[in-house]
């Protein structure tokens, strides 16, 4: 249990006795035995605690830690006497929103703690941890000084015009600025990898009725999650679950099969089936092989489907006299073909589905990949105010205005990491150039 | 108040003393400027030039108000040219060289002639306070002053101390005194003072340079000339000289770093980056073989030549050997020899944005003594000061302009929330709006306030919005009068696909400057250019449309958190949460508002969003 403000040591030596009960100070950093009691000393828990001092606790304010024996009701219990004392219930995430208010950690880093708490794989913990160790903060600081060298350096040509700088220097700083804009747009692009690693690969299963989709969704699953019947439209809603591939948290969903007719609420399920399809990473779109008029019907489904990634699988080969391909139907698609009874081509479409997953993250090696759509936007549009500064500055444009966009992109940085621009270009030109008269 | 013998006391009379005076003397006050020398008013102790980037905007906003400086040097100027014309006009500066003894003259004649300024020749030696207030100061010669407010404008006088080799000189400049009691009287009154350095050239005779083999800069013509009030006189411009140094004054001077005052440890305080020594410049750049310097005359009357670029503190003898190997100097003889000259200054963390000090009311410091360098920022702060030491005595609140107003906005609000570590000194790139702060425009900026307080008459006030007028219309006429893409010629390329073209358009093409559009909207339009500014104005506002929207947008975003103000004793010790640093820094400097609290070093986003928390609780923004 973790109290934190002005009073939170006054609070906890009020319930709490400690084992030599003549000295009840609380000393920085000392983990202290005791009993919590209620109001009317009533000995409620046996309990140890600790106070941290203001500036040196994870919140950076007043601190205190109660450890009780685990158990709802018993944190229960002591909660309530505490709140009954005065203390608030925090809100979720408060504690680090103290620890980025007091100072102690940047924004950058306060979004990287509850991405660790919701990591859901390995890789995406990975993501995080480089979040809050400030590798991430690292990088972006190094970018955003390289950003501030490029504009000590046109700041420097308005201001000391009689010095000698730079008009030649212009093609190396068109060539510094390019090299930052290839390294900000690599870093905004690793947000399809982020995305993933937080959110999860979203894999929807799609199909006419009965061409064994939940069959496909249960194996991928490894367990009996679906309903499976031999009666068309059986999965009427969806199912979600999740799975790790690679480890990367995949998002599974089993659709309700698309196909005209059925009932009202088979068509409330199809048109959900169609919104998620749209929102997929990967849309796995089966097919059953047995029917006559597969092609006909696949012809017709391709046109109407939207969706990003299509991996066409052929099911229910085991009842096929000659062997068929699906690749022709779709240029753009991958495919392959399966029997959900016999096991045929499962192993080969694992390896499909495990490689297509592996690329739509492959920037993560890299370590710093970007996980939050804000981060996002703040790259994106430092990303397009670079680009147009670089195409100023190949073209000779006012410096002023050069200079105006790159300010604009070093405070969208700056604000990534919840930094305040500074003014320290001075300070930059001073130590490069000799100025003067 | 009425039996002291003047309502305001300005203590100087060099550039931020004389503007001072003016403004007080113009808002109806009686104005004593005590000054050690009558005869030495507004003299230049350095660089016989105003203006120059960033410092020229300054002089347009001082002469926006009313301010003298500007119709000094267009009277007494002989040569004058702009800066970075070939950049945006954001950036373009207005520098002059002056005939020094001219422009002395001529501010000693009009500040004569002003009844309300009577003119002292006194030394201050000390401020006299009763209940926290100043009501004068007391003179080296025992003499009093009494007065309502003060307004001392110390320059480099303040305990000061000349450096050339070894020797030291007590002296505010060459063979001046320096004033020497003011500082202990202001640190008994509670004041920090701290000690800057500055320097200045050699001074040579102009007979003795062969300017053959140095290039030539001619002033420019049409003269661009500062003030909106001066009659534009015609005459023959003289030129200025560039020339280098040579590999054997790297070497020579390189060989003597032991003997200036500036290494030997003898001068504590610190000096200008931007303005080093050319030791200090073979010191810091030992890579860079040469260096400019740029021969300035210092008048019509004189053949006496300042050396730009060589700010030294060597002894005498090695000053003129070192000043023979540069190109052209060869034979050259030094008339005085240049120093370098530490004084006093109080850290301006001790003003408020109105100039005036915490600790005394009715105190006001303007120029050096608040850590600036140069003629211009001096006037500048004088004339502020001058502003608001009246109000101060009419009871009415200060006027402070903020960033997005003025370079003068920009300026004060730096000494009051940055330390000063060298010389504070304007350029461009300290003013982030400064796209929407030009010397074309900052009549437009601040007649306002010129005309709110009587700075000018109501004549030129009236005149201005006649010219505002002119612009605006002429502005809908260039946006609304197309021309067809063929009449364009070579610069009709890039609208192929277009029919027309507005002439706003036109204005707003990247790839023509300015000029070449404005020249192409007069030759196919020439009725509208009816002469006079109007035609430039307009083109400048077409051609910053689309970023002044930028910027007006950031202005308002973040006048938003400057009108968060913060009260005067507020109390960040009892704030929880606040860092250590950033407590000390709030409690040293003060802030206003929540906007100039976040331009503090060392108080982070955090510690800003702390503070509006606990202000919003105290209904502090309320109203």
């Amino acid at each position: 249990m973790r109290l934190a403000g002005r009073d939170s040591r006054k609070l906890s030596r009020k319930h709490i006795r400690f084992e030599k009960s003549e000295d009840d100070s609380m000393p920085p950093f000392l983990m202290k035995h005791g009993w919590f009691q209620r109001a009317d000393s009533l000995p409620l828990d046996e309990v140890m605690a600790v106070f941290m001092p203001r500036g040196r606790s994870y919140t950076g304010f007043d601190q205190v830690e109660i450890y009780c024996h685990g158990g709802a009701e018993v944190v229960k219990l002591l909660l309530e006497e505490l709140l009954r004392s005065g203390a608030r219930a925090a809100e979720p995430g408060e504690f680090t929103r103290l620890a980025f208010l007091s100072g102690r950690i940047d924004l950058a880093k306060a979004e990287a703690v509850a991405e660790m708490i919701e990591a859901r794989t390995a890789n995406s913990l990975e993501a995080a941890r480089e979040h809050l160790t400030g590798a991430y903060s690292e990088h972006i600081d190094m970018l955003r000084n390289g950003l501030v060298a490029v504009l000590a350096e046109i700041e420097a040509s308005i201001d000391f015009p009689e010095e000698e700088i730079a008009p030649d220097g212009g093609k190396t700083l068109a060539d510094d600025l390019e090299k930052l804009i290839e390294q900000v747009a690599e870093l905004k692009d690793s947000y399809s990898s982020g995305r993933i690693l937080r959110d999860g690969f979203r894999i929807v299963i799609g199909g006419r009725p009965n061409a064994g989709k939940s069959t496909l969704f249960n194996l991928l699953l490894k367990q009996e999650r679906a309903l499976v019947t031999e009666q068309p439209g059986t999965t009427r809603d969806y199912l979600s679950e999740w799975i790790e591939i690679e480890g990367v948290p995949v998002n599974l969903i089993d659709t309700a099969g698309l196909r005209l007719g059925g009932s009202r609420i088979e068509k409330a399920g199809q048109n959900i089936a169609r919104k998620l399809i749209d929102k997929s990473d990967l849309l796995i779109w089966v097919v059953d092989m047995s029917r006559k008029r597969w092609r006909a019907e696949l012809k017709s489904d391709l046109q109407d489907l939207k969706a990003n990634h299509i991996l066409l699988v052929g099911n229910k080969i085991d009842a096929l006299t000659k062997p068929l391909e699906l690749g022709c139907f779709s240029p753009s698609a991958e495919s392959v073909m399966i029997s959900c009874r016999s096991g045929e081509g499962l192993d080969r479409f694992s390896r499909m589905l495990a490689s297509i997953i592996m690329a739509s993250v492959s920037d993560m090696t890299s370590g710093l990949i970007v996980t939050s759509a804000r981060h996002k936007q703040k790259l994106t549009r430092a990303l397009s105010r670079m680009k147009k500064a670089g195409r100023m500055l190949k073209r000779s444009e006012s410096p002023e205005l050069i200079g105006f966009e790159l300010k604009q992109a070093v405070v969208e940085l700056d604000e990534l990491t919840g930094r305040i621009y500074n003014d320290e270009i001075l300070e930059r030109i001073f130590s490069k150039f000799c100025i003067g008269k | 108040m009425s039996n002291r013998d003047f309502d305001i006391i300005v203590v100087g009379g060099g550039h931020a003393g004389v503007e001072a005076a003016r403004a007080a003397a113009r808002m109806g006050r009686q104005v004593a400027l005590v000054t050690m020398d009558k005869s030495r008013l507004a003299l230049m102790s350095c660089n016989p030039a105003v203006g120059g980037i960033g410092k020229s905007h300054l002089v347009k906003e001082v002469d926006a108000l009313g301010g003298l400086m500007g119709e000094a040097i267009d009277a007494t100027g002989i040569q004058f040219r702009r800066l970075n014309l070939s950049r945006g006009p954001a950036v373009w500066s207005t520098r002059a060289q002056a005939d020094r003894i001219r422009y002395n003259e001529y501010v000693c004649n009009r500040i004569k002639a002003i009844p309300r300024i009577t003119i002292i020749e006194e030394t201050v030696a000390r401020i006299i306070v009763e209940n926290d207030a100043v009501c004068g100061v007391g003179c080296e010669s025992n003499r009093e002053i009494s007065g309502s407010a003060v307004i001392i404008c110390s320059g480099t006088f303040l305990s000061g101390l000349i450096h050339i080799g070894k020797k030291q000189i007590k002296a505010g400049r060459m063979d001046e005194p320096a004033a020497v009691g003011l500082s202990a009287s202001l640190k008994e009154y509670g004041f920090e003072i701290g000690r800057l350095k500055t320097g200045t050239p050699p001074r040579l005779d102009g007979k003795t340079i062969d300017f053959s083999v140095c290039k030539e800069q001619p002033g420019e013509d049409p003269i661009p000339f500062f003030s909106c009030r001066s009659e534009k006189r015609r005459f023959k411009q003289v030129s200025c000289y560039l020339t280098d140094t040579t590999t054997t004054t790297k070497k020579l001077i390189t060989n003597s770093f032991d003997q200036s005052a500036i290494f030997s440890g003898q001068i504590k305080a610190t000096g200008p980056r931007y303005c080093p020594s050319i030791e200090d410049k073979f010191f810091r750049f030992p890579d860079k073989p040469t260096h400019q310097i740029f021969l300035e005359p210092e008048g019509n009357g004189t053949d006496e030549i300042y050396p730009n670029g060589f700010s030294t503190a060597l002894p005498e003898s090695i000053q003129r050997e070192a000043i023979r190997t540069v190109r052209g100097l060869e034979k050259a003889e030094i008339t005085r020899p240049g120093y370098a000259v530490e004084y006093d200054f109080c850290p301006p963390h001790q003003i408020k944005l109105s100039l005036e000090t915490r600790l005394v009311a009715g105190l006001f410091l303007a120029g050096q003594i608040n850590g600036t360098s140069g003629y211009e920022e001096a006037a500048a702060q004088g004339l502020i000061a001058g502003l608001n030491a009246s109000l101060y005595l009419m009871d009415q609140p200060a006027v402070v302009l903020d960033r997005s107003e003025a370079y003068i906005g920009v300026m004060i609000d730096d000494l009051c929330t940055r330390p000063i570590t060298e010389p504070y000194r304007m350029f461009t790139s300290r003013a982030e709006y400064r796209l929407a702060l030009r010397e074309d425009n900052a009549r437009d900026r601040l007649t306002v306030y010129a005309d709110r307080y009587g700075l000018i008459d109501r004549q030129e006030s009236e005149a201005f919005a006649q010219l505002q007028h002119d612009t605006n219309i002429l502005i809908d006429k260039l946006e609304s009068t197309r021309v067809r893409v063929t009449e364009l010629g070579a610069a009709g390329d890039r609208f192929r696909k277009a029919d027309k073209v507005s002439l706003g358009n036109l204005i707003r093409q990247p790839h023509l400057t300015l000029e070449e559009s404005i020249g192409l909207v007069i030759s196919l339009n020439p009725e509208l250019n009816s002469g006079g500014e109007s035609l430039i104005r307009a083109a400048i506002q077409i051609r910053y449309k689309g970023y002044l929207a930028k910027q007006k947008r950031e202005i308002d975003k973040f006048r938003k958190l400057e009108t968060m103000i913060i009260p005067d004793r507020f109390d960040y010790q009892a704030i929880t949460g606040l860092k250590k640093e950033a407590i000390e820094r709030l409690t040293r400097y003060r802030p206003q508002s929540l906007g100039q609290a976040g331009r503090l070093e060392g108080v982070s986003p955090g510690d800003l969003a702390i503070l509006s928390v606990h202000l919003k609780r105290q209904g502090a923004f309320s109203g």
